[in-house]
């Protein structure tokens, strides 16, 4: 177990050194004179050229990246030309209303993809496990961006049950301890504004949520059909267990295994996500900040939020990782035997939605 | 669910004209061609036969584990019929009254959950509660040969022997105490020096508790020691039944021959070709004439 | 099952190639072909139908296209669905009809590009890792990681950021985004076909290294690559018109079908159809293609066991 805890954690790291070179260079790519954009529109000649010694913008190659990696492990992520503030005081603020909106929909991912993936696998092959796979992949398809707009004007412009956008009703105010509104609500005791925060966070979050429902569903469904055809499943049977006993509890366990993965890799997928649906429901988040930063050729601001999300991927994957150990004990036992090489394709959990971090 | 006839002079399990048949592509296959079979209290009978005898489906067709199989005829626990029974009855005989010990403990326990945990199911989902539950496994486990049963209560079932595990498939097959155990393959899975004990325990259990027992096997080598009575089975039919020691010397049936005559014996001469049981089921010439030499 | 590949541009079928590769390994390609599980045949005539009038709406769309997608005509903004236009006007007059055809062709063409470009690297990089030893391996493998360490859409805004917006940066950005799930794939295929036993008779009979990866590997590979393939396209579909609808990728007054949902959402609740058609066309496609994957993935591999009624 220590020895496939350390391999993935060594992978890891590979990854994110590699993430840190590919952003580098894109430095070294991007159109704009890092050192102008550092000095401000107004600057001087000379004040450029003094920026430019003072970044070690006229360093070779190689020392500027060691000063670069060198910075990223302080956590100094360069200025916003737009925002002129640093980048990681930029995305500080905004990520926690991604996080918010990301573990909304995760919930409701959960809560609906399971059941249905569990259901479908049940009643495989019937017109029920059908019509389950049928939905799920008509939420897969949809464009999660159009899919936003068409709820927005349903339920909301037209129906008045769901606000349009925002997080907050217009006025509504909140003291700032997390960043997530629905939480600082919660603990400033404010009910009412707790109740408009979720009520804002609903659209937003099923959004975001559809489009990943078929995913989960049909890794539960799979694996949920490899473990039902267990013969464990029959000896539970035979000591006379009921039918919601055996595929829940006997069942639902060896299924989970796979499925975890799956739902770890959501996080980061759905962080993505928050690019095409954030900006649509007027919320602030890491997406629409890496949207604004691209549209304004804002150079750190673009890396600073691809880092970032790297890290959060990263890192999602190490967790999910351990709920492995956690979930399935004959991992405990050997080098991690048939445990993923790196944070991206699962290959060992089973022949079902393995995935890369998503080409 | 019990009848007041409690005269031990009728069977416990008494199976009549079952026909068991699966769907198949081009319709409904029939395995089991009208089988009859009795199991008397405290009785331990052997069904034997080759694969696809249909032995195996004759078994789990008294818990009706198959969801696809279609069954007909009549299946009498003391007296019940167990093809009636609504479902929710059905699963209150499973494991209470009749426990099947299965063949591959392997793929018969549940990888992620505590081998402690899977034993005291069947008593737990009757009312039991964890802690008297726990207590009876532990002792069953220990009972079965398990050492240090109480430590290795909450291991899972890849921390145990092939052996050790198809000891804690029994304990569970046990556990809620059955009239009736029904044992599939229960060695088959095991080497030689384990079958043997493993056969042992059975047979003591059986004797403890009164419990009766219908072993399904295909190794005629393993029931001598161990039924009282024997059904022979052949696609899909009983051929021959009768007390174990009357099969043994007087086989009837071509087919029961043939079978006693390919079990090598020590003391075989090793170059002696291994008898064949040709489609007419009668042995083959080598065979006969061994017999005789008898 | 469909949609395999999430608009975020997760791959989903890698670890099934094994599975596809050993029942691939027992028999020739089109036997197995005609083995098929059972499947609703109306369900998959429809899905191909659908996927094949898409294509051809790609090709001559605009030759069918009854006004001008880029004409602007303030008089008409945002009118209904009428006989004259039947998918409604945008806020400048366009007829939505016009510019949903002529989109056909930009979306799809800029799709397949991706694709073709992603599979040709991919599956090189895959191969070169799979025959090329342990040490080359790894460092390609690695790579592959990094690659698939982030979602596709930040990493294709990333390099769009440095490539400039348009349509063209976006493809570019997304093919380098997309390869390293295919060169996983494929070396995975790649490895199990070279430990076949059939390879080693290839090879002791003296056949060429470079004959055996053409001739040999190359083409068992194949099978189950034209089905991530198709697959693929619905997902990097919804990608870049997704990337599009944000601005980085095709740029007003394109007729892609994401930027045309960009710039129709400002008036949402007057022009709805401006929105809701544009959007339809890319699930219905979406749809349509995922289905044929599907169907394809099944035909490959009989050995899905899909429809075992309990």
């Amino acid at each position: 177990m220590a020895r496939f805890l350390l391999r993935r954690l060594v992978t890891s790291v590979v990854v994110l050194a590699g993430l840190a070179v590919v952003t580098f260079l894109m430095t070294q790519v991007l159109p704009g004179d890092p050192a102008r954009a550092a000095a401000g529109r107004n600057a001087t000649v000379e004040q450029v050229a003094a920026v430019r010694v003072r970044l070690g913008l006229d360093r070779p190659l190689w020392d500027q990246f060691l000063g670069y990696i060198g910075r990223l492990l302080h956590g100094d992520l360069g200025t916003s030309v737009f925002t002129q503030r640093p980048v990681t005081d930029d995305i500080a603020a905004v990520l926690p209303s991604s996080v918010e909106l990301v573990l909304a929909a995760m919930s409701i991912n959960i809560v609906v993809a399971v059941p249905l993936g569990v259901y479908a696998a049940y009643r495989r092959g019937r017109a029920a496990d059908l019509a389950a796979r049928v939905v799920a992949m008509l939420g897969a398809a949809v464009p999660v961006f159009w899919l936003g707009l068409m709820l927005q004007l349903v339920l909301s412009a037209r129906l008045r049950l769901l606000p349009l956008t925002g997080q907050l009703a217009f006025g509504r105010e909140v003291s700032e301890i997390t960043g997530m509104t629905t939480v600082d609500a919660l603990l400033g005791g404010d009910l009412p504004a707790f109740g408009d925060a979720v009520a804002h966070l609903v659209l937003p979050a099923v959004t975001l949520a559809a489009s990943f429902i078929a995913v989960v569903a049909r890794t539960v469904r799979s694996s949920m059909i490899g473990a039902l055809d267990s013969g464990y499943i029959t000896l539970a049977r035979a000591t006379g267990a009921s039918e919601f006993r055996v595929v829940v509890r006997h069942g639902l366990r060896n299924a989970l295994v796979p499925a975890s993965t799956i739902l770890g890799m959501q996080l980061g997928w759905m962080l993505g996500s928050t690019v095409l649906v954030e900006s649509i429901f007027g919320r602030t988040g890491v997406g629409a900040y890496a949207v604004n930063a691209v549209l304004q050729n804002d150079l750190y601001a673009v890396i600073g939020t691809v880092l970032v999300i790297g890290v959060v991927f990263v890192v999602a994957n190490i967790a999910v990782d351990l709920v492995q150990l956690w979930l399935n004990p004959r991992l405990r036992q050997t080098g991690g035997g048939s445990a993923p090489a790196g944070p991206g394709p699962v290959a060992g959990a089973e022949p079902v939605a393995t995935v890369g971090g998503t080409p | 669910m019990k009848h007041a006839k409690a005269a031990l002079d009728t069977p416990l399990l008494a199976i009549r004209d079952l026909r068991v048949s699966f769907p198949a592509p081009d319709g409904p296959v029939e395995v089991v061609h009208g089988v009859d079979l009795d199991v008397a209290r405290r009785e331990k009978v052997a069904l034997v036969g080759e694969s696809g005898s249909g032995k195996s489906v004759t078994a789990r067709s008294v818990l009706r584990l198959d969801a696809d199989a279609r069954l007909s005829g009549r299946i009498e626990l003391d007296g019940t019929d167990l093809l009636t029974l609504p479902p929710r009855r059905m699963r209150q005989v499973r494991g209470a009254r009749v426990g099947l010990v299965f063949q591959d403990p392997l793929a018969a326990l549940n990888p992620v959950m505590t081998i402690g945990w899977q034993i005291i199911q069947p008593l737990v989902i009757r009312g039991v509660s964890k802690r008297v539950a726990r207590r009876r496994g532990v002792d069953l486990l220990s009972r079965l040969g398990v050492r240090d049963a109480e430590r290795r209560f909450d291991d899972y079932p890849h921390e145990f022997s092939g052996g050790m595990r198809q000891r804690v498939v029994i304990a569970i097959a046990v556990i809620a105490e059955p009239e009736l155990l029904i044992a599939d393959e229960p060695t088959t899975a095991l080497d030689v020096r384990v079958q043997a004990q493993v056969l042992a325990l059975l047979r003591e259990l059986a004797d403890e508790r009164g419990m009766s027992v219908l072993l399904i096997t295909h190794d005629l080598g393993i029931v001598a020691g161990f039924a009282d009575r024997v059904v022979v089975m052949r696609h899909g039919e009983a051929v021959e039944t009768g007390p174990v020691d009357d099969i043994y010397a007087r086989p009837r049936h071509p087919y029961t021959r043939a079978l006693l005559a390919a079990v090598p014996r020590i003391g075989d001469d090793p170059a002696r070709p291994l008898a064949v049981v040709d489609a007419s089921g009668a042995p083959a010439d080598g065979a006969r004439r061994r017999e005789d030499g008898r | 099952m469909s949609g395999q590949n999430g608009q975020n541009g997760q791959n989903m079928a890698y670890s099934e190639a094994p599975a596809g590769v050993a029942a691939r390994l027992s028999g020739g390609r089109w036997t197995r072909a005609a083995r098929r599980a059972p499947r609703s045949p109306v369900l998959e005539r429809v899905a191909i139908a659908v996927a094949a009038l898409m294509v051809v709406i790609a090709v001559v769309g605009p030759l069918l296209a009854p006004h001008d997608p880029y004409a602007v005509d303030l008089g008409s903004a945002l009118r209904a669905p009428s006989a004259e236009h039947w998918f409604g006007t945008d806020a400048n007059g366009r007829d939505i009809l016009s510019r949903v055809l002529y989109g056909a062709r930009v979306t799809l063409l800029a799709t397949v590009v991706v694709i073709i470009a992603a599979t040709l690297i991919g599956t090189l990089v895959g191969t070169v890792a799979a025959l090329g030893g342990r040490v080359v391996d790894e460092v390609l493998m690695r790579i592959c990681d990094i690659g698939l360490s982030l979602p596709a859409i930040i990493l294709a805004l990333g390099l769009a950021a440095a490539l400039g917006q348009g349509l063209d940066s976006a493809v570019i950005a997304l093919a380098a985004t997309w390869w390293p799930g295919y060169a996983r794939l494929v070396r995975t295929l790649v490895r199990e076909v070279r430990d076949a036993e059939y390879v080693d008779a290839a090879r002791m009979i003296g056949v060429t290294r470079a004959r055996l990866v053409f001739r040999h590997i190359l083409p068992n590979a194949l099978d189950t690559l034209y089905v991530q393939t198709t697959l693929d396209v619905a997902a990097v579909m919804l990608v870049i018109s997704g990337l599009s609808f944000v601005g980085v990728g095709a740029q007003v007054p394109s007729a892609e079908w994401g930027a045309m949902i960009a710039a129709a959402a400002n008036n949402l609740t007057n022009g709805w159809w401006a929105v809701v058609f544009p959007g339809l066309a890319i699930m219905i496609t979406a749809i349509a293609f995922n289905l044929v994957g599907d169907w394809l993935r099944v035909r490959n591999d009989p050995t899905i066991r899909e429809g075992k009624a309990r």
